[in-house]
C-alpha cells in the first residue's frame, strides 16, 4: 500500500516541483510573454472555450480510434483463416502504414470536408496499423499443443477461436490498443491542422497566427492530457482484463 | 492395497503372469487368449516431405495393459501418438483400428497446455465443454466431473487457483485430471513427467499408477512415450522399443515385476536387471 501511495506521489511531487521552477525562471528573467508564458499564465486562458476544442478533439480520436481497431482486428481474423487473405492485404497495410498520415490528410479534407469525418479518417489511419499487426500475431500465438488439444477433444473452428485464439490474443490487442491511444490523438489533430473550424489542432494553429503563446501551450497540455486520459482508460481495461498476467507478480 | 489389485481385475491378473515368467516369451503366451486388443497400429510409415519419421510400424497395444513407448529423442515417438489421435495421417498403406470409441482416448501431453485465464478447476472441464462432449451433459454434471477427477488427483484444495499459481508438478497434475475427465479408457501420454525434477517425477509416476489401478475410472489402458528407462521398467508392463529415425519397434520387453508398483522396486534385481537389459540394447542400436 505504501509503495503505491509513493508510486502516485513521487511524479506528482515531481512535476510540481518543476511547474515552480518554470514559474520562478520566467518571473526572475523576466521572459516575455509571447517566448514562454509562466504556468499561471497558461491557466489564467483555461477556459470553457479550450475544454469545448479538447472535446471536439477527443470525439474525433476515439471515433477513429474505435473504428480503427474493430476493422483491424477483423481484417486480422479474416488473414488467420485465409492465406490468400494475408498475402494480397498485406502488403497494401504495409504500404499505407509507411504513407505519413500529414500527407495524407490534405486529400482527406478534400474528400470528407472540414468537418469531423476527415479528422476520424486520419485517426483510423494512423491506429489501423498497430492493431492490425499485433492481432495477426496474437491469433497465431497459440501453442501448436493447446490446437492439438481442442483437435483431440474435437472442438469445433468455433470453439477454438473463442476458447483459445481470442483469449491468446488479448494481451497482444491490448497492447496494440495502449500504443494506438495515443496515436489517435496525433491523426486527429493532424487533420485539424489541415482544415478546421474547432479542435486542439485548430486552436494550436490559430494560437500561432495571433502569436498568442499562452492559449497555445494550454492547447499543447490540453492534448497531452487527452493523450494520457485514453492511456488511463486502455491500461485500467488492460488490467481488468487480461487480469492473469498479472497473478504470478502477487 | 491387496483390495486395489484385485478390484482392478483381470487385467492386473494378466500382468501378475507376466511377473513370474521373468524370461518374458513364455509370459507372452500363457494368457495370450485373454488379451484384446485396444489399439492396432499396422504397418504405419511417415514422411515429412522428405524425412522419413516412421518406417512400418506394427505394434497392438493390449487392452489393461501400461505400455511404454522407449527410445531416442526425435525418434518419433509421439508421432505415433499423434497418428492414434488422429490428428497426422499415416501414409499410404498404413492403418490404425481403434477398438473402442475415439471419444474414450485421452491425451497428456509433455506441457501441461493449461488456459492460464481459467482457474484449476475451469482447465479441467475443458475437454467437457467442447465438441461433441458439450451436449452429453448438463452444466452441472460436467462441473461434478471436473471436480471429481480434480480430488482424485488431490488438488481439490486449489481448486480456484490459476496455472501460474501452481507448481510444475501441480499443473501436471491438473493435465491429467483434464485428461480424465472426459472418462478415457485409454490415456496416451506424450513424456509427461519429462519437464520435472526428479522427485516430483518419481512421486507422480506412483500416482499415476495409482490411477490407473483405481476401479472407481474407467481408464484401464496407458500409452506412455518415455525416453527415461527407468521411469518405463518401474511404470510399464511392456516396453517398446524404438529405433532411431526413421523408427521402428525394435523389441518389446516385457517388465518382470508384480503390480502394484512401489518406489522402492527400483531397488530389487528384476528391477536392475531389465534395465540393464534394456540400456544394453539401447546401445546396439
Amino acid at each position: 500500500m505504501t509503495t503505491k501511495i509513493k508510486d502516485v506521489l513521487y511524479p506528482i511531487a515531481f512535476a510540481v516541483g518543476l511547474i515552480l521552477i518554470w514559474e520562478a525562471v520566467v518571473r526572475i528573467f523576466d521572459i516575455p510573454l509571447y517566448l514562454l508564458p509562466a504556468p499561471s499564465d497558461i491557466a489564467r486562458v483555461v477556459d470553457g472555450e479550450l475544454l469545448r476544442n479538447m472535446g471536439a478533439t477527443l470525439y474525433e480520436a476515439v471515433l477513429g480510434f474505435l473504428l480503427a481497431n474493430v476493422l483491424g482486428f477483423l481484417t486480422a481474423i479474416l488473414f488467420v483463416h485465409s492465406r490468400p487473405a494475408e498475402k494480397g492485404i498485406f502488403p497494401l497495410a504495409i504500404a499505407l502504414k509507411t504513407t505519413p498520415v500529414v500527407a495524407l490528410a490534405p486529400l482527406l479534407v478534400i474528400w470528407l470536408g472540414t468537418g469531423y469525418w476527415s479528422k476520424v479518417a486520419a485517426s483510423m489511419i494512423i491506429c489501423f496499423f498497430p492493431i492490425l499487426v499485433n492481432s495477426v500475431k496474437g491469433l497465431k500465438a497459440v501453442e501448436h499443443e493447446a490446437w492439438e488439444l481442442f483437435s483431440a477433444y474435437k472442438g469445433t473452428k468455433a470453439e477454438i477461436f473463442w476458447k483459445l485464439r481470442l483469449p491468446t490474443s488479448l494481451p497482444y490487442v491490448l497492447s496494440a490498443l495502449k500504443i494506438s491511444s495515443s496515436l489517435a490523438i496525433v491523426g486527429a489533430i493532424v487533420g485539424e491542422f489541415v482544415g478546421s473550424n474547432k479542435g486542439l489542432g485548430y486552436l494550436v494553429l490559430l494560437s500561432s497566427y495571433h502569436l498568442d503563446t499562452p492559449v497555445m501551450f494550454s492547447a499543447i497540455a490540453a492534448a497531452a492530457v487527452a493523450g494520457l486520459i485514453l492511456f488511463g482508460i486502455i491500461a485500467s481495461v488492460e488490467k481488468r482484463v487480461i487480469f492473469w498476467q498479472k497473478v504470478d507478480e502477487v | 492395497m491387496a483390495a486395489i489389485s484385485s478390484l482392478a481385475g483381470s487385467v492386473r491378473e494378466r500382468a501378475a503372469g507376466a511377473a513370474f515368467d521373468a524370461g518374458g516369451s513364455a509370459g507372452a503366451s500363457s494368457g495370450a487368449h485373454l488379451q484384446t486388443s485396444a489399439i492396432s497400429i499396422q504397418n504405419c510409415s511417415l514422411t515429412f516431405g522428405s524425412v522419413r519419421v516412421l518406417n512400418g510400424v506394427s505394434l497392438d497395444v493390449r487392452s489393461g495393459e501400461f505400455m511404454s513407448i522407449l527410445g531416442p529423442s526425435g525418434c518419433g515417438k509421439s508421432t505415433l501418438l499423434r497418428l492414434i489421435l488422429g490428428l497426422l495421417r499415416p501414409d499410404q498403406g498404413g492403418g490404425i483400428t481403434l477398438h473402442v470409441p475415439r471419444e474414450e482416448i485421452g491425451i497428456v501431453f509433455q506441457k501441461p497446455v493449461l488456459m492460464p485465464w481459467q482457474t484449476a478447476i475451469q482447465n479441467i472441464e475443458l475437454p467437457l465443454n467442447i465438441g461433441p462432449q458439450r451436449a452429453k451433459q448438463s452444466k452441472a454434471e460436467r462441473r461434478e466431473r471436473a471436480e471429481w477427477t480434480l480430488e482424485l488427483v488431490g488438488l481439490a484444495d486449489f481448486r480456484n487457483h490459476y496455472p501460474q499459481q501452481l507448481s510444475g508438478g501441480m499443473q501436471q497434475r491438473i493435465a491429467i485430471a483434464r485428461a480424465l475427465a472426459a472418462n478415457p479408457s485409454i490415456l496416451l501420454m506424450d513424456e509427461p513427467f519429462g519437464a520435472l525434477d526428479e522427485f516430483t517425477r518419481e512421486k507422480l509416476n506412483i500416482e499415476l499408477l495409482r490411477l490407473w489401478a483405481n476401479p472407481d475410472t474407467k481408464l484401464n489402458t496407458v500409452v506412455m512415450v518415455t525416453h527415461s528407462i527407468q521411469e518405463s521398467v518401474l511404470m510399464s508392463d511392456r516396453i517398446v522399443m524404438m529405433s532411431p529415425r526413421p523408427a521402428n519397434v525394435s523389441d518389446i520387453v516385457q517388465v518382470p515385476l508384480a503390480h502394484p508398483r512401489e518406489a522402492e522396486m527400483q531397488e530389487l534385481p528384476a528391477f536392475l536387471s531389465t534395465v540393464r537389459e534394456i540400456r544394453k540394447q539401447v546401445k546396439a542400436l
